[in-house]
Formats: C-alpha cells, sequence, structure tokens
C-alpha cells in the first residue's frame, strides 16, 4: 500500500442540557414512555408556532466561547425543507446562513505537540424523532422531537484516527465539563460523522470524500477512519476510483459498509424561518454567560501540576468535576495541596462512593476540610486512625481537634512523651538492644512494635522512630 | 414556447412530494417556465439596500424561560394519526435513511 | 324575533334587563342560517356545544362587555379544540383539534359563542373561495356572484347578517377583498397585533387575523377582544392596552390623507374610481386634505407576493403527509407511497400548484435569485410606506379593481387570481393595518369598498376615518333588501 495523506473533517451533534426543548416547552428527556415528552408543537401540528428557550441561546453562546469561537450579534434562524418521517413538520429548524458561532478552534495534544483544530461553525438546531425499523414498518416516537441540538463542524484539517479521536475526547471533556451536554455517545446525545479523504501530495486537490454517519463511540471514530482510509487506498493503488458516498460504521463487521452514494446536491430549498425573528446577541449577554464557564479542564491540570500534585492524582481529579471543583475553591488558602489532593480521592472518595453522595451533601465544610488535612500534614493523624474516624468527620459538625479528642485516638506527637516510652521500652528489652546492635533488622521493628503497644497505637510512628533511633544510637 | 425540461419539473415535484402525471408535468414545464419570467420582473427593481424583511415586525422577541409545560397524555399524541402501534405512530417502511441531521 | 337585526348596544341591554338570553341569540343565528343554508357560509356548525356554552352563560353575570353572549362564526383555518377545523381542505375534512387557538381562548375569555366555521378557499388559497373543498360561498347580495376570498364563509354570513361578528384571515387581502365584495367592514390588523398561534399557517410572514362586522364600531369593538401580545407567538407584538373604538366620531378636519395615483390607474374599473373620489370629495368637505402621491413599488407587491407567500406555503404545507394527522390513504407500499398519495388526493389542485410554484421558486439557486431579493425589496417597499407616513396620517384606495364577479367566471388563469388582490397586497408586503369600509354600489348594485391603510399599530387612526366616512355616506348595507334574495 502506498503511502497517502489523509484529509477529516468531523462534525458533532450534541444535545443541549436544558430543562426543555428548543422550541416548545415540553420536557427534554431520555428514556421515558414512547411520546410522553409532547406537546403540539413537537408533533408539529396545523397552527403551532416555534418559542425560543433562552437557555438553549445560553448554552449555544457558551459553548461557542469555550471552543474559541467567534459570536455573531444578530442571527435569524432557518428552514431546511425535507421529507422524512422523523421530521414532524418536514422541515428542520436551523441555522444555515448566520450559525451562533465561526472561526473558533480546539486545541489538542498529538504526540507531544500541541495542534489546533479549527471549527468552521457552530450553530443550534432541533433534534428529529426516533425512529424504529420494525420489519414492514417503522415506529415514530417523538420524545426526541425538538430537543436542542449544537451541530459543531471543523475544517478538514485532521490527518489520521488518532487526531479525530483526540479531538472528540477533547472536546466532550470540554463540553460535558462546562454544563453544555451530557455527551452520552451511548444515548445518542453526542453524535458524530467523519468525512474523509486521501491525496498522494500535499499540493493535490482533496480526495474524493466519503462521510461516515453516526458512529457510536469515540473509538469507533478513530477505527473507522483507518479503515476507510486503507480502503480508499486500496482502489487508488489498484488505480480506480469511486463516488463520492455516505457510509456507515458497522460493529460486528468492524469496518465501514456503503449506505448510498450521494446525489449531486440535496436540494433543501432553504430559507429564513419566518416564525422566529431576528436574535439579537448582546455583549453584556455574552459576558452574563462567559462568568458562568467553570475553569476548564487544561487550566485546572496546569494548576493542579504547579501545586506539586503529581500527574496520576490530577487526572483523577480532573476526571471527577465535583471534587476539583471543591479543591478549587481553596486555591487561595494555605494549603498542604498534595495531602488535600490525596485525601479526596482516597478515604473521601471511597466514602462517597460508598454511600452515593456528593462532597457539597456531606458536612465537611471546607473550613473542616481544611483543619483535617493540617492535620493530616502535621502527622497528628494517621491515615490508619482517620479511617477509623472518617464517617464521624463526614457526619458530624465538630471540628476534627475535638473528634479525635473524644474518640482517644490523639498522635502523640509531643517528643518528651515518646522519649519516655522509648527510655522505657530499651531499657526492658536489652536483648533487642544488643541484637539491633549486631545489626539485625528485625530487632528494631520489634522494638518500635513495643513502643507503639506501650503508647497504646497513639505515638507518631514517624516521630517514634526517629526518636528510637536516636535513643539507640547514642 | 419556453419552458423547462421534465427532469426539472420531476425534480421539484418529488421535492415537494407532488405526484404529477403526464398531463401535469408538460403543463408544469410550460406553466413554471413563465412564472420565473414573470417573477423576473423583481430584476428590474434597482437601488435597494441589501437588509431583508424576515417578518415586518422586528419584535421585542423575548425567549421563553426553560421551565416545562404541560404535555400531552400519548393517547392523545395518538388520537389524530391514521397508525399506530403500541404508543408509536406508525408509518410504513422507510427504505432510504434520514437526510437531515 | 329579530335581535340580531339590532344594535350592539341595544342587544346587550336586552342581556342586562334579562329581556333575553344568550340562549335566545344563538337560537336566532341558527335559524338565519338554516334560512341562507345555499349560500353555503358555513363548513361546519357548532349547534350543540354553541347551546350549551349559551346555557351556561346564564350563570354568569353580563356585566360590561358588549360582547357577552354573542355569537360569533370563525373560519376554518383557525383551530377550535374539538371542533372540526378543515382549511377547506379533503385534507383535513375529519380532523378534530386538540388545542385552541390564542384567538379562540380570547373569545371565549370574552364569553363569546362559536357558532359554526366558515367556508374558505381551501388553505386560504384563492381569492374567490372557488377552491374550497366544500363548494364556493354566494354572495347574498347576487347569488350568481363570489363572495371573495378567501375569507368568503365568513364575509358572507356577515352579509347575510346570520350574525353579527366573524373572523377572517388576510395573508394577501382575504379579509379585506371579501368585506368590499359583500359590503361589510373588514380590518387586516397590524402584523403581529394578533396572535397567530392556532391560525393554520399559509405564508407565516403575511397572515394575520382580523375581524370582520356589519359595521366600523362592531369591528373596532371585535378587535379589542382579540388583540394582545401572545408568548407563543414570537411575531406578536407586545403593545400596551388599547380601546380601538376611542377616535371613533371624532373630528377628521387636518387629517392628511395620501392617494396613491397607482391606485386610481386604469387597473380600477371607473364605477369604482368614481366612489373613490366621492369619498374624497366628502373627506375634503370636512376638512381632511387628500394628496395624490406616487409610491415606489406598489406595482411589484404582486410578483413579491407571488415569491414569498408561494415559497412559505409550499414548507408549511409539507407538514400534511398523512402520518400524525388528517387524511392518509390506506395500505401504501412504502413511505414515499404514503406522501404522495395522500397528498395528491388530499389537496385540491389549486393548493398543489402553488406548492409546486414555492418548491420551485425555493429551489436550487432560486432561493438567492428570486426569494432573498424579494425580501430585500420588501424591506424597501416597508421603508416607503414609512416614508409616506411621515407626511401623512392615512393612505385610501379602493380595496379591489372591480366588483364581485360571476362565480362561473374561468377561474383557471393562475395570475389572474392574484390581480383580484392586486390593491391590497402591497399591506400584507409591509405588515400595516388596513381597512375595507362601504363607500357605494356599481352597476347592479353590487358593492364598492374603499381601501384604507394606517401605519403600524395605528388601528384607531383607520377606525376614525371610517366611521366618519360611514355616518356620512349612511348606505343601506342589508343584502337582504336586494332582488336576489329571500
Amino acid at each position: 500500500m502506498s503511502n497517502y495523506i489523509p484529509t477529516i473533517g468531523i462534525e458533532v451533534h450534541c444535545e443541549l442540557k436544558t430543562n426543555t426543548k428548543i422550541f416548545s416547552n415540553s420536557v427534554n428527556g431520555y428514556g421515558q414512555m414512547a411520546n410522553s415528552l409532547t406537546n403540539v408543537i413537537d408533533l408539529g401540528y396545523p397552527g403551532t408556532l416555534p418559542t425560543l428557550n433562552q437557555e438553549v441561546l445560553n448554552l449555544a453562546i457558551k459553548a461557542a466561547l469555550i471552543l474559541n469561537c467567534k459570536i455573531r450579534r444578530q442571527m435569524h434562524f432557518d428552514r431546511k425543507n425535507y421529507f422524512y418521517p422523523d421530521n414532524p413538520k418536514n422541515y428542520q429548524i436551523t441555522q444555515a446562513e448566520t450559525p451562533i458561532g465561526y472561526d473558533g478552534y480546539v486545541e489538542i495534544t498529538v504526540n507531544g505537540k500541541k495542534k489546533k483544530i479549527e471549527i468552521e461553525e457552530m450553530h443550534i438546531e432541533e433534534d428529529t424523532c426516533k425512529s424504529t425499523h420494525r420489519g414492514e414498518k417503522t415506529l415514530l416516537d417523538f420524545n426526541r422531537a425538538g430537543v436542542p441540538l449544537i451541530e459543531i463542524v471543523t475544517k478538514p484539517c485532521m490527518e489520521s484516527g488518532e487526531e479525530a479521536k483526540l479531538y472528540l475526547e477533547k472536546l466532550k471533556e470540554l463540553l460535558f465539563y462546562s454544563d453544555v451536554s451530557d455527551c452520552k455517545m451511548e444515548e445518542g446525545s453526542m453524535r458524530a460523522d467523519a468525512n474523509v479523504s486521501i491525496r498522494k501530495n500535499i499540493d493535490d486537490e482533496y480526495g474524493t470524500k466519503a462521510e461516515i454517519k453516526n458512529i457510536g463511540s469515540i473509538s469507533n471514530v478513530k477505527l473507522s477512519i483507518e479503515k476507510e482510509i486503507e480502503r480508499q487506498s486500496k482502489i487508488y493503488d489498484n488505480g480506480e476510483t469511486f463516488l463520492p458516498q455516505t457510509r456507515r460504521f458497522d460493529d460486528k463487521l468492524n469496518d465501514t459498509v456503503l449506505m448510498r452514494v450521494k446525489e449531486t446536491g440535496n436540494d433543501y430549498r432553504y430559507f429564513p424561518e419566518p416564525d422566529i425573528p431576528y436574535v439579537i446577541l448582546t455583549d453584556e449577554q455574552i459576558a452574563e454567560v462567559r462568568k458562568t464557564i467553570p475553569m476548564l479542564p487544561d487550566e485546572r491540570r496546569e494548576k493542579y501540576l504547579s501545586l506539586g500534585i503529581n500527574e496520576k492524582i490530577t487526572e483523577k481529579l480532573v476526571g471527577n468535576r465535583s471534587l476539583s471543583d471543591y479543591l478549587n475553591n481553596l486555591l487561595d488558602k494555605k494549603l498542604d495541596f498534595k495531602t488535600a489532593a490525596n485525601l479526596l480521592l482516597g478515604d473521601i472518595s471511597f466514602y462517597l462512593n460508598k454511600n452515593e453522595l456528593e462532597i457539597t451533601d456531606t458536612k465537611l465544610t471546607p473550613t473542616r476540610f481544611i483543619e483535617l488535612v493540617d492535620n493530616m500534614s502535621n502527622k497528628t493523624l494517621t491515615s490508619k486512625n482517620l479511617k477509623d474516624i472518617l464517617d464521624t468527620i463526614m457526619e458530624s459538625d465538630k471540628t476534627i481537634k475535638e473528634i479525635v479528642k473524644e474518640t482517644g485516638i490523639e498522635n502523640i506527637t509531643d517528643d518528651n512523651a515518646i522519649k519516655e516510652i522509648v527510655q522505657k521500652v530499651i531499657s526492658e528489652n536489652p536483648d533487642s538492644v544488643t541484637d539491633y546492635k549486631a545489626g539485625k533488622d528485625r530487632a528494631i521493628k520489634y522494638l518500635m512494635g513495643q513502643v507503639m503497644k506501650e503508647s497504646k497505637g497513639s505515638a507518631n510512628p514517624a516521630m517514634a522512630m526517629d526518636i528510637l533511633k536516636e535513643e539507640l544510637n547514642k | 414556447m419556453e419552458k423547462l425540461t421534465r427532469e426539472e419539473v420531476l425534480h421539484v415535484a418529488h421535492l415537494a412530494r407532488i405526484k404529477v402525471d403526464e398531463e401535469e408535468i408538460e403543463k408544469y414545464q410550460v406553466e413554471l417556465k413563465q412564472l420565473l419570467n414573470d417573477v423576473d420582473k423583481i430584476k428590474e427593481v434597482k437601488g435597494y439596500d441589501d437588509e431583508r424583511m424576515i417578518a415586518p415586525w422586528q419584535a421585542d422577541t423575548t425567549p421563553r424561560e426553560d421551565i416545562a409545560g404541560e404535555m400531552l397524555n400519548p393517547k392523545e399524541v395518538l388520537k389524530n394519526a391514521p397508525k399506530h402501534s403500541g404508543n408509536y405512530i406508525e408509518v410504513p417502511i422507510v427504505i432510504s435513511e434520514s437526510e437531515g441531521a | 324575533m329579530k335581535y340580531l337585526d339590532k344594535t350592539i348596544e341595544e342587544i346587550h341591554n336586552a342581556l342586562k334587563t334579562k329581556e333575553i338570553k344568550p340562549i335566545d341569540l344563538v337560537e336566532e343565528a341558527f335559524e338565519r342560517i338554516e334560512k341562507n343554508k345555499d349560500l353555503n357560509a358555513y363548513i361546519t356548525l357548532n349547534k350543540e356545544e354553541a347551546l350549551k356554552k349559551a346555557k351556561s352563560l346564564e350563570e354568569k353575570e353580563v356585566g360590561d362587555n358588549l360582547l357577552f353572549g354573542l355569537p360569533i362564526a370563525v373560519k376554518d383555518n383557525i383551530v377550535t379544540k374539538d371542533l372540526k377545523t378543515t382549511c377547506a381542505s379533503h385534507i383535513l375534512d375529519n380532523f378534530i383539534p386538540i388545542y385552541n387557538a390564542t384567538v379562540v381562548e380570547k373569545l371565549e375569555q370574552n364569553d363569546m359563542i362559536i357558532i359554526g366555521k366558515t367556508n374558505m378557499d381551501e388553505f386560504a388559497m384563492g381569492s374567490s373561495s372557488r377552491t374550497s373543498y366544500f363548494g364556493a360561498p354566494k354572495n347574498p347580495w347576487n347569488k350568481e356572484k363570489i363572495s371573495g376570498g378567501s375569507s368568503g364563509g365568513s364575509a358572507t354570513t356577515i352579509a347575510a347578517r346570520d350574525v353579527l361578528f366573524a373572523l377572517g384571515t388576510d395573508t394577501g387581502g382575504s379579509i379585506r377583498q371579501p368585506a368590499s365584495y359583500t359590503g361589510i367592514v373588514g380590518m387586516k390588523p397590524t402584523y403581529g397585533r394578533v396572535s397567530r398561534y392556532g391560525l393554520i399557517a399559509f405564508a407565516s410572514s403575511l397572515d394575520q387575523i382580523g375581524p370582520m362586522t356589519r359595521n366600523v364600531y362592531e369591528n373596532a369593538l371585535l378587535l379589542n377582544a382579540i388583540v394582545g401580545h401572545d408568548d407563543k407567538d414570537l411575531t406578536s407584538a407586545n403593545k400596551e392596552k388599547e380601546d380601538f373604538t376611542r377616535l371613533i366620531n371624532k373630528d377628521i378636519s387636518g387629517m392628511k390623507i395620501a392617494l396613491p395615483s397607482y391606485f386610481m390607474s386604469d387597473i380600477v374599473t371607473e364605477e369604482i374610481r368614481n366612489e373613490v373620489e366621492k369619498a374624497k370629495k366628502v373627506l375634503e368637505e370636512n376638512g381632511a386634505t387628500v394628496d395624490i402621491i406616487d409610491m415606489k413599488y406598489l406595482d411589484k407587491a404582486v410578483t413579491l407576493y407571488q415569491i414569498i407567500a408561494m415559497g412559505e406555503a409550499s414548507s408549511n404545507l409539507a407538514r400534511f403527509d398523512g402520518i400524525r394527522y388528517g387524511f392518509s390513504v390506506e395500505n401504501p407500499k412504502n413511505i414515499d407511497d404514503l406522501y404522495l398519495e395522500t397528498r395528491k388526493i388530499g389537496f385540491g389542485k389549486e393548493v398543489k400548484r402553488r406548492i409546486m410554484v414555492g418548491s420551485y421558486l425555493l429551489s436550487g439557486e432560486n432561493a438567492k435569485i428570486y426569494y432573498n431579493k424579494a425580501l430585500s425589496i420588501r424591506d424597501d417597499m416597508k421603508k416607503e410606506f414609512d416614508k409616506v407616513f411621515a407626511d401623512y396620517d392615512l393612505i385610501i384606495g379602493p380595496t379591489t379593481t372591480t366588483t364581485a364577479y360571476n362565480l362561473t367566471d374561468p377561474m383557471d388563469d393562475p395570475s389572474k387570481s392574484f390581480m383580484d388582490d392586486v390593491l391590497v397586497i402591497p399591506v400584507n408586503m409591509a405588515g400595516l393595518p388596513g381597512l375595507s369600509l362601504p363607500i357605494g354600489f356599481g352597476k347592479s348594485h353590487m358593492p364598492i369598498g374603499l381601501h384604507i391603510i394606517g401605519n403600524s399599530f395605528e388601528e384607531a387612526k383607520i377606525y376614525q376615518l371610517a366611521s366618519f366616512l360611514e355616518k356620512e355616506l349612511n348606505l343601506d348595507l342589508d343584502s337582504r333588501k336586494g332582488d336576489n334574495n329571500v
């Protein structure tokens, strides 16, 4: 197989996370009884008119800002006219001429190098209804009809399935993180199509394009692109050509299969939707939306690494939005962030998962959390002890100090108190002292055990060890 | 007489899902061409600006708050549907894939 | 009993003093409708429900609402919950809506009683109501003549004096032209005045619901009842409440009126021009000035209408596909068969023709060449009207170029039907309010209407002028006294 340069563009549809549909006030929901989330507008009843959901505009503005798009200040909607049973009015309300966002980008890291994936445009439109094919008939469920979507279209700027995968992962992370969309590919709230062509030299014109539709997962996007590149390469290698076409990924065959050869130019008879006047967006409105954008994953990563949190913990933390937010609220405090991060992802996560809680549902206020971290980092509390009192910490209003005191597990951190115990143990175990001096490692472990036993487990182990060694070496 | 081609008429008829017989095809070949000549009159109009009127009333449109309202019971959804099965509206088999989103 | 011939105040007082009950008015209306059955004004009568509603109103205080307990006819393209709404089309001839249009809710709030759904052109596409699946209504002044259209049934029932009130809709003259042909008062309000929610769309950017009545005052009263901002219609205007009767019978001296020369050109018959001249003279004698002016674009309005209205219509009528509601063929072979056969049998000839035309004008490059250009010229046409209204209070002209013609006149010339509306279409293009007022009669005593156009949201001023002329001219507008009547 010869080498070709692939060119890939990706179109993504994302359902917006609103309470209601874009043009009607029926519920935007998934997994409900068929045709239970509709009203006359969603069904395209004669005489009905669209209304416009403010939250759709807000989320679309948010997405546009996150994707570094320019935002159009005056826009309108268009009708895309085509007959299909999943299209209740037989036109879809979309933005063909004035997409809300344009000229944006998403940055990915490919083989350690940063690359900007350019966004051509991002527009708002309504979802179609869900059709299920059963033998000789097709069944229609209008619950999805009118669910708000944004469609994000990249320029043909990617060169491999891997890049497409990284782009989609980044896109998903951004939109999910900022509460724009659930981005669940398995539920169809995020759907991706890939346009793939290949050419011999960078100066050649783009090759014939194949569009791969509705791929069910990000890994399949990568795989289907790779398979498609392989397929096209073979055709060209054999000196053959092919027609522009639409294909789909078949996960049983693990390959793309032909859906249809494209007719020359679809004739959608677009025209401006007369039922929705121009929508004007102001700078103030956009600024208001900007305020709702949380710190984004990459910024969080950078921040955590700079605080000395290791890469593994950082990734885990970024992957857990609510814990990450919790920590971000403390960034201006003087705190041992390494310990804090470890605590959040360790014992606290364990507790939250076990009880199916969010950290904000518990009594661990930031003030108490800070106290806890301080107690851990100055070794007043050991992680073994913490396990015993964690439930109490999470479920009571008492200070950590009070809890520690009540449960009697306070670490003895007083040098003199520990020294006394150590001296007592040494004087009572002369044989072990001799063994230690003879270089037998086991002896110090035994002595240390005796120290902890004498202190009823409350001596700070690190300190106890230090003092023990000091006394033995005298 | 100037007229559209058969294919042009059939293309439009397909877009609009209007069934046309032979006689109607011939009629539309002429009529649509005449109409086009008619509306060509607007090409004479000069000196207007590019601003377009989508609707005469450029409303002080206030979008709706994102609050759910009343919905139909599935029974009502099916009430006017010529064919249904379970809670679904039914249509004959769909062969081609959706052209849309 | 002849309560429905009395003035609205007289009827109201009779209700208030319990001399009569709403049910008496309803029964009288149905008697009249029954007698005038051959006029074919109605597609569906709402007798049972109307009587029930009238009964229920007996429990209610009459109060000061002049419209309380009065029967009203509603054009059959306005959806009424649980009451068949057909748009005069086979494709909806068994369609029972599951919701109410906003205007219908407003009629309810005003304790009016819907008596039935009136005949019209199929999907309001026509100017003689002859494209109705249920046959054309007849003109009460002369049953050989058309009532005009598309709101022909509403015009007919008012002219026949079955009821005092009717709702019509106007996309390119469909209230004003039949009002003119039948000698009644018909108002197309400013686009956005009346919610379109529940009006089965023909051309969304042009459609508007309006009142059709036997006189100006009652027209303004009904407009009072149906206007208002509606959250369900993004093109609905948010204006402060006003009383449209407030300028009625006010002095018109000093009013500045424009009469565009195009409206008095030879596209209009001489007898109509003469009546307009007479009205002009009356106005001038009473202190108003009437200037002949030139306006750009008026002669282009029909072309713009063809492009914009047909384009929008082809898209609006795509939803009638036999899937969710309406007529549907039995046992289609596949989905395309369902679409093609349902629409072939369901739609009438003119509707299919307009869908074809609209689809053609939006297909391929045509949308850019024609549709977008039409929207730009339309915008300029509105600006041209703005210029006139900077100097004038109102614009007048004839409503129609001829009086009502024969039902048997040929209807196969597609562009002729638009020419019927050449004088009224510019108002829809600019979204302005316009009213047709009877001002005289032509040969064989067929009514002639004056078209009064106001600036956006200045309906009250139109009523002021109309009521003044109505009083001055003092015409006998009761069609039942004509030769051909029952």
